[in-house]
């Protein structure tokens, strides 16, 4: 039987993959970065769809601010940002293109072949999912957490290391 | 059980598409968007266990924010590179970075 929620999966799935496609088929950098957040955001309704509400919202947000930021460095390092070139920045083609045939393929058998047991029907109200979350985050996954703030921080730090100008330190 | 089957063929594409990605552009923030379409594949991935297997299971939530801070941190730490290597060679053209070719 065909419900709401496959029809609702399918074509923001399909939408996912759409603008994933435009991302590496267009010759404008600005318009792949604009693609790729089509294709974000499809992925965050996707989790509205299925009904992980608080996951689906911080997926659009954040990837609203990073995929903005991401078309602002296209034009700041890019020859050609518009496109109007049509440069050609690929390169082993047909090898890209087997590889990921080929994944997609196993990948697909995979779901297709495996006994994936019993299927849950009823998930909990949105809020009792934010208190659910809550408590694993800071009862069984609080390590984890508290390791991915400090990964966070090192990566801060590692980033603003690594872009910095080396012509000001020769300077000094 | 159609519903996860669905989920997880999307998710199988977009890996596919993102790994095509990865594997056949030349620009650093080109090859990064590949990376973020695999990430993104992986989340829906996780989403879908959550939701039709194991909804009571909130650890598998968990992972994805922490799929979500390495796609935040994969950005941040490339695009520190990609300003380091401007800098260094005016371009993020990744055929042009042989300097660690012994």
């Amino acid at each position: 039987m065909i419900s709401v929620q496959l029809i609702l999966l399918i074509i923001f799935g399909l939408a996912a993959i759409w603008f994933g496609w435009r991302v590496f088929m267009t010759s404008s950098m600005v318009r792949s970065a604009f693609s790729l957040l089509g294709s974000m955001v499809a992925i965050g309704i996707l989790f509205l769809v299925m009904e992980a509400e608080f996951l689906g919202v911080l997926q659009i947000m954040m990837m609203g601010t990073e995929m903005s930021i991401m078309a602002i460095f296209m034009m700041m390092f890019m020859m050609d940002p518009g496109g109007l070139g049509n440069m050609d920045m690929s390169h082993q083609k047909n090898i890209s293109i087997v590889a990921g045939i080929v994944v997609t393929a196993f990948v697909a058998g995979v779901a297709f072949t495996t006994d994936w047991g019993i299927f849950a029907d009823q998930v909990q109200e949105p809020h009792e999912q934010n208190r659910l979350l809550g408590m694993e985050i800071l009862k069984r996954s609080m390590m984890i957490f508290e390791t991915a703030g400090v990964t966070i921080l090192t990566g801060m730090i590692a980033s603003i290391a690594v872009a910095i100008s080396i012509k000001n330190d020769a300077k000094k | 059980m159609e519903l996860l089957i669905a989920a997880l063929i999307i998710a199988a594409i977009l890996f596919g598409i993102g790994l095509y990605g990865a594997l056949s552009q030349t620009n650093l923030v080109m090859i990064m968007m590949g990376i973020e379409l695999m990430l993104g594949a992986a989340m829906i991935n996780l989403v879908a266990f959550w939701r039709y297997l194991h909804p009571e299971a909130f650890s598998l939530q968990m992972f994805v924010l922490i799929a979500m801070t390495v796609m935040a941190l994969e950005g941040a730490v490339g695009f520190a590179m990609a300003t380091h290597r401007f800098r260094t060679s005016g371009t993020v053209e990744m055929e042009e970075s042989a300097e660690l070719k012994g």
